[in-house]
C-alpha cells in the first residue's frame, strides 16, 4: 500500500470527526482486503459511538466482526491476525478498557518486531475514544495517551480535526508497526473539511494551527479548539499565540515545536491528561534540553488535568481539565512577564 | 595594637558558626559598624559588624568554613599602623579538612590587592559583580543575547518578575549612546503606542550595592526620569544598592492611561511589591515624593527611612505653566526656557542638559500621555491630591530636603509637614536640588538611612 498523495484541489465538502474516520475504514475495506475491523458492539449496533454504523451493511459481518465483550480477548484476536497478514483495526469502546488489554498492546504487539529481529511485524490499529466531557464519570473519561506513547514500538496520535481523523487513520493503516489512535468523543461530531479519496496525514508531523509571535501553545485534540480560542480572546489584547497541534504523540514532532519556541521564547503545554508525568512534561524537558533552551524568555508552563479521577459532577468535570479561561490567563501571564 | 575580630555567639546555644560571605577584603578600609561578614547558625543568618574602623590587615577564616565560636578570624589594624605579613595568631580554618586548610591559607595570601577599592572609584561600580554576589536573575535567552553581545548581565536592569532580565531588556543595553546617561537607550526602547490598557510593568533598574545596609529606592518626579538621579546616586556613594522605579508614562515605564492619584500611587505600590525587598529606603522627588509619601503610607513596616526632596502634595500651589511646557516642548529651543526655572541659577542648565532632556522625551505618544497626567494630577495648576495626613503618619526616620529658589513648589508647603520630620533648607538650590547640589542632598539622606538602620529599640 504506497502512499499516495494528498489532492490539493479536492473540493470542499465537510463531514464530521466521526463521519471521517467511518470514510476511512470503508474506503480501507474496499481497497484491500486484508483491512477487518473488530470490536464490541461496532456491527448492527454501529459502535459506542455510532462510528462503524452502516460499514457491516456494506462490508458483512465477516470483515466488521462483533467480538464478545473482552477487551484483552478482542486485543488478542487482532494482534494475532496482524500477525499472520491481516489489517485489523479493533475498536475500544472507551480508551479506558484498554487497561483491560494492556497485555496485548504493550507485552506482545509492541514488542513482536523487537523481540523477532525484524521477522515479524503487527500492523494493527487500536481506536479509542477518550476524553472528558461526556458526563461519563472516572472510569470512561480518561485521556492516556501518554500511558502509551511511553512505550517503544508504539506510534501514538490523536487527531483534533476530521482531515485528520481520517488522514491519520489512513496513515495508520499502511504503517507496518502497531499504532494507537485516541479519538475525542466531543471531537465526533465536529464539522470540517476532509478530502475525497485516499490520502494520509503523516504520522509524527505537527501542523501549526495558528501562527503568531508572543507565546507558543502546545495542544493536542480537543485542547486544539480551545487554545485556539482563547487565542483569538488573546489577539484582541495584542498577544499573539502560536498554536502547534501535535496530531502524533509517538513519535513526537520535536522540530516544530523547538522551532516555535526559538521563535516566541515561550512556551505553554495543554494536555488533557494528568499534568504530572504527562505530555507536558516530555515537551518541556525536550524544550530544555533542546537549542531552544537559549531562546526561552520566560518559565515553561504546563495546563494539564487535575491529579483526580474525572469527576461525574459537570463543574467538576470541567474543573479537572483545561479550559478555554485557563489557557488564555496562563498564555496572557506568559506574554505580559506576569511568571 | 590591630583589633581582633571574633566569630560572636549570636545564639543561646551556639558553637560554632558557618562564615558565609565577607563584605570586605583584605586591605580594605572599613568603618567600625559597618558590615563586616556574614554569619549563618543553624537557626539564623546575621551580619557581623566591624569592632573598630582601619585596615583590613589580615582575614584569617575563608568564607565557607565553619568556625567555632570566639575564634580569630580577621584582624584591623588603625590607619598608620604597621601591618605585619603575617596575622599575629596565624590562619586558621574550620572543619574544612586540611587540604582545604592550605587551599585557603593559599588564597588568603595570594588576595592582598583586591580589585574592589580600584573599581571604586569608577562610578558604576556598585554594579560590578563581586565574587560574593549572586549570579543575576536572567532568562536563557536573556543570557544568550548577553554572550553574544558581551553585555555584561550584572549591569541590566531587569524587567521581568523580582527583576529577571528578559531578552529585550539586553537588547535595550546594546546601542551604547555617546550622549548623557539620559539619552541611553531611549530612542531605540520605544514606548507601546497603543497604551489603552497595558499592564506592562513599570521600568526598573538596580544597582547593587558593595556593603549591605537596606536598599535606596528612588522615585523621581513628574516629566523627568531614572536617569536624572545620576548625581545624586554618585554622592550616596555605592554602599548600599541603588533602585529606581519609573513612574508610569515616563522613562521606560508603560504609557498608561490613569484615572487618579490614587490609581497612579496604586500602580507604583505594584511596583514596590514585586522588588521583593524586605525593607528599603525611600526617597522621592516632586511628584515622586508625594508617591513617596503614600507608599510609606500603605506599606510602613517595609520603610526604613522616608526622605521627600521638594515633594508634592503639602500645598495647592504649583508652577502648572512649567510643568506643561516641559510636557508640551517638542524642540530643545522651546524645553530649555522651562528647565532654566526649574534650577535657581539658570545657566546651570546648560544647552547639552536641555538637549538630552528633549532627546529623551521625543516621542510624541509620551509627551501627550504626560500632558494628560498633568491634566488629572494638576488640573488648572493646582495640585488635586494632599499627603499631608499621610506624611503625619510616618513613623520612621523623615527628612525633608527643600530648595529654597524653588520656584515649581514653594519651600513654604515644607511648613505643613509633621513635628517629626526634619527639614533641611537648601540656599543656591530651586526645585531640582538633588542635581543642583547633590552631596548637600546626599547628606542629610545617608544620615536619614543610617538612623533608619538602627534598631529601634536603640534610636
Amino acid at each position: 500500500m504506497n502512499a499516495p498523495t494528498r489532492q490539493p484541489d479536492a473540493d470542499i465538502r465537510e463531514l464530521s470527526y466521526s463521519e471521517a474516520i467511518r470514510e476511512a475504514m470503508g474506503l480501507a475495506l474496499e481497497r484491500d482486503e486484508r483491512v477487518v475491523l473488530m470490536g464490541e458492539d461496532i456491527g448492527v449496533y454501529g459502535g459506542a459511538f455510532q462510528v462503524t454504523g452502516d460499514l457491516v451493511e456494506r462490508f458483512g459481518a465477516d470483515r466488521v466482526m462483533d467480538t464478545p465483550i473482552s477487551e484483552l480477548g478482542g486485543a488478542g484476536v487482532a494482534v494475532g491476525a496482524a500477525l499472520t497478514g491481516l489489517r485489523p483495526i479493533y475498536e475500544f469502546q472507551f480508551s479506558d478498557f484498554a487497561a483491560l488489554a494492556m497485555e496485548q498492546i504493550v507485552n506482545q504487539a509492541a514488542k513482536m518486531r523487537y523481540m523477532l529481529g525484524g521477522e515479524a511485524s503487527v500492523p494493527v490499529v487500536f481506536r479509542m475514544p477518550a476524553g472528558s466531557g461526556t458526563g461519563a464519570a472516572a472510569q470512561h473519561s480518561q485521556s492516556f495517551e501518554a500511558w502509551f506513547g511511553h512505550v517503544p514500538g508504539l506510534k501514538v496520535v490523536q487527531p483534533s480535526t476530521p482531515e485528520d481523523a481520517k488522514g491519520l487513520l489512513l496513515a495508520a493503516l499502511e504503517d507496518p508497526d502497531p499504532v494507537v489512535m485516541f479519538e475525542h468523543k466531543l471531537l465526533y461530531k465536529m464539522k470540517g473539511h476532509v478530502p475525497e479519496g485516499w490520502y494520509t496525514t503523516p504520522i509524527g508531523k505537527s501542523a501549526i494551527r495558528r501562527h503568531g509571535k508572543d507565546v507558543t501553545i502546545v495542544a493536542s485534540a480537543i485542547m486544539v479548539h480551545r487554545a485556539l480560542a482563547a487565542a483569538e480572546k488573546l489577539a484582541g489584547e495584542g498577544i499573539e499565540v502560536e498554536i502547534i497541534d501535535l496530531r502524533s504523540v509517538r513519535p513526537i514532532d520535536g522540530d516544530a515545536i523547538i522551532g516555535s519556541v526559538k521563535k516566541t521564547g515561550r512556551l505553554l503545554c495543554v494536555y488533557e491528561g494528568v499534568r504530572t508525568l504527562g505530555i507536558g512534561a516530555e515537551i518541556s524537558a525536550m524544550i530544555a534540553e533542546s537549542e531552544a533552551f537559549d531562546f526561552l524568555d520566560a518559565p515553561v508552563l504546563r495546563l494539564g488535568g487535575a491529579e483526580a479521577p474525572i469527576p461525574y459532577n459537570p463543574d467538576l468535570e470541567k474543573a479537572a481539565v483545561p479550559q478555554i479561561p485557563d489557557i488564555e490567563s496562563a498564555a496572557r501571564r506568559l506574554a505580559r512577564r506576569e511568571v | 595594637m590591630p583589633t581582633e575580630v571574633i566569630l560572636p555567639k549570636v545564639d543561646m546555644d551556639m558553637d560554632a558558626g558557618l562564615l558565609a560571605q565577607w563584605h570586605v577584603a583584605t586591605g580594605e578600609h572599613v568603618e567600625k559598624g559597618a558590615a563586616l561578614f556574614d554569619i549563618e547558625t543553624d537557626k539564623a543568618a546575621m551580619e557581623v559588624e566591624a569592632p573598630a574602623s582601619g585596615i583590613v590587615g589580615h582575614i584569617v577564616a575563608e568564607a565557607g568554613s565553619r568556625i567555632p565560636v570566639g575564634q580569630v578570624v580577621a584582624w584591623i589594624y588603625a590607619e598608620n599602623e604597621e601591618i605585619p605579613d603575617l596575622p599575629p595568631g596565624g590562619t586558621i580554618s574550620g572543619d574544612t579538612g586540611a587540604a582545604e586548610q592550605e587551599a585557603g591559607r593559599n588564597e588568603v595570601a595570594e588576595v592582598p590587592q583586591p580589585t574592589a577599592p580600584a573599581a571604586r572609584g569608577s562610578d558604576e561600580a556598585g554594579a560590578e559583580n563581586d565574587s560574593g554576589s549572586p549570579r543575576p536573575r536572567a532568562t536563557p535567552a536573556a543570557r544568550a543575547a548577553a554572550r553574544k553581545s558581551g553585555v555584561d548581565l550584572g549591569r541590566v536592569a531587569g524587567s521581568g518578575p523580582k527583576g529577571r532580565i528578559q531578552a529585550d531588556d539586553v537588547m535595550r543595553q546594546q546601542p551604547v549612546s555617546s550622549g548623557p546617561a539620559a539619552v541611553a537607550g531611549l530612542s531605540e526602547a520605544a514606548p507601546p503606542v497603543d497604551w489603552a490598557e497595558n499592564q506592562r510593568p513599570l521600568a526598573m533598574t538596580r544597582r547593587k550595592g558593595r556593603a549591605k545596609g537596606h536598599p535606596i529606592l528612588l522615585i523621581h518626579g513628574f516629566a523627568a526620569d531614572a536617569s536624572g538621579w545620576a548625581p545624586l546616586e554618585k554622592a550616596l556613594g555605592d554602599a548600599r544598592e541603588i533602585i529606581r522605579i519609573e513612574l508610569p508614562c515616563h522613562g521606560r515605564s508603560p504609557l498608561v492611561r490613569i484615572g487618579s492619584f490614587r490609581e497612579f500611587t496604586r500602580m507604583m505600590v505594584r511596583a514596590f511589591d514585586d522588588l521583593d525587598v524586605a525593607q528599603l529606603h525611600l526617597v522621592g522627588h516632586s511628584l515622586g515624593g508625594a508617591v513617596a509619601a503614600a507608599i510609606a503610607d500603605i506599606r510602613p513596616r517595609r520603610i526604613a527611612s522616608l526622605s521627600l526632596i521638594s515633594p508634592a502634595g503639602l500645598g495647592p500651589e504649583i508652577d502648572g505653566a512649567t510643568l506643561y511646557g516641559i510636557a508640551r516642548a517638542t524642540r530643545t529651543d522651546s524645553l530649555a526656557p522651562w528647565l532654566k526655572r526649574l534650577a535657581a541659577r539658570p545657566d546651570a542648565i546648560s544647552h547639552d542638559f536641555a538637549k538630552a532632556a528633549m532627546m529623551a522625551r521625543m516621542e510624541p505618544e509620551l509627551r501627550a500621555a504626560q500632558v494628560e497626567l498633568a491634566d488629572m494630577l494638576f488640573p488648572d495648576g493646582t495640585q488635586s491630591f494632599d499627603l499631608s495626613a499621610a506624611m503625619a503618619r510616618v513613623d520612621t526616620p523623615f527628612k525633608i530636603v527643600w530648595g529654597r529658589q524653588d520656584r515649581i513648589l514653594p519651600w513654604r508647603h515644607a511648613l505643613r509637614a509633621p513635628d517629626v520630620a526634619g527639614l533641611h533648607l537648601l540656599d543656591k538650590a530651586g526645585h531640582i536640588p538633588h542635581i543642583e547640589r547633590p552631596e548637600a542632598v546626599a547628606l542629610p539622606l545617608l544620615e536619614n538611612f543610617r538612623t533608619g538602620e538602627i534598631p529601634v529599640q536603640q534610636r
